[in-house]
């Protein structure tokens, strides 16, 4: 006959208590560690600044072949995104932001406000690409331009609104993810720097440019 | 179609020099995962495709479209529908065509295959991939002897 003790076992509950706190503390800090790198590895959203900056005329060529002259956008607010057709880092997000940005607007809006998107790289982006490149996007032409052109002339245009651009190798570009809103007098007023402009922060922008005129 | 590549490679090979196997055997070993397919995979793909191809990249998440996981989408389609993909792009993947070789675009193709393998059972027709493309990408002239120059000082 075997005498059971009465006495709750104390140690045990302690060492349990203690397993348990320490399993517990490991979960806790695993799922920490790893949402600290999910947090460390989404892009961020695009940081917005408000300048004011004057932005010179120039002439490129858009996705038809046809020159395009930005003097002619006076008296609209401009959306510009920096971008290359074979970017595999930030270009697709801006270039989605920007679609996303095109199909915010209204109807009346369009005709009074115009998106372009100027390549980082002109040796590969001729107007054909462009203009394959902003189908796949459904990207209406109607208020919309891609634009390329001679390298030195865009080197001109990126150092006008302030876009470092350094070639690494064919179709490998690397660019200051700019996206920037330019007023009806022709000054930069907005600049978004990062991958992923918000497009209903870029609208709000947009209309609060447009109430100004 | 893939077999039939296969299968032209076989019969080929049965009359082929010992110097021309020794060539071929050269090209083939080359075909299979290498750093050259790693980096050109890591530089062009892995920021929307992940790692080992599931489609988990850094960018994935912001895409307007979620980029597809290899292993359950690759193994549908041909060698050409993929390197038309990659050649030609699709929704907000690049056109790889203007900025790469062609081997380039096979080298892709290579590891789009590789990717797709990776934790799953295949089939026995995936297993003659690597041939098949290799196939593709052997210069036949070179190994047959057609592009030899003609010695012009024989009569």
């Amino acid at each position: 006959m075997t005498i059971r003790s009465t006495k709750p076992n104390h140690s045990s509950f302690h060492k349990y208590l203690f397993r348990s706190s320490i399993f517990l503390l490991a979960v806790a800090f695993v799922g920490l560690a790893s949402g600290g790198i999910a947090a460390e590895i989404q892009p961020a959203r695009a940081d917005r600044r408000v300048t004011r900056r004057a932005i010179e005329n120039f002439t490129l060529v858009d996705q038809n072949g046809a020159p395009f002259t930005f003097e002619k956008l006076a008296g609209k607010v401009v959306v510009v995104a920096f971008a290359y057709t074979t970017c595999v880092d930030v270009c697709p997000l801006i270039t989605a932001a920007l679609r996303q940005t095109q199909i915010g607007l209204g109807a009346e809006e369009r005709g009074h406000v115009q998106l372009l998107t100027i390549t980082t790289d002109p040796e590969i982006d001729s107007p054909k690409v462009l203009s394959t490149y902003a189908k796949r996007y459904g990207a209406e032409f109607e208020n919309w331009a891609f634009l390329t052109g001679d390298p030195a002339v865009l080197a001109q245009v990126w150092k006008n609104f302030g876009v470092g651009v350094k070639r690494r190798a064919r179709g490998l570009i690397d660019h200051t993810p700019l996206t920037a809103l330019v007023d009806q007098s022709k000054a930069m007023r907005f600049a978004y720097i990062g991958p992923s402009p918000d497009p209903h922060a870029v609208l709000a922008d947009v209309r609060a440019l447009l109430k100004q005129q | 179609m893939e077999r039939r590549f296969a299968c032209a490679t076989c019969v080929s090979v049965s009359w082929l020099s010992s110097g021309q196997i020794f060539l071929l055997l050269l090209v083939l070993a080359g075909c299979g995962r290498n750093e050259r397919m790693d980096l050109l995979y890591a530089e062009r793909c892995m920021n929307c495709h992940g790692s080992s191809g599931r489609g988990d990249g850094i960018l994935a998440a912001r895409l307007p479209i979620r980029p597809p996981d290899f292993r359950e989408t690759v193994e549908r389609k041909s060698n050409n529908q993929i390197r038309r993909i990659i050649g030609e792009g699709r929704g907000t993947m690049p056109a790889f065509e203007p900025a790469l070789r062609p081997a380039e675009i096979t080298d892709m193709l290579q590891m789009v295959r590789f990717l797709s393998r990776e934790g799953r059972d295949i089939a026995w027709w995936e297993r003659f991939d690597t041939l098949v493309i290799a196939h593709c990408n052997i210069p036949w002239e070179t190994v047959l002897g057609y592009d030899d120059k003609v010695d012009q000082t024989k009569p």
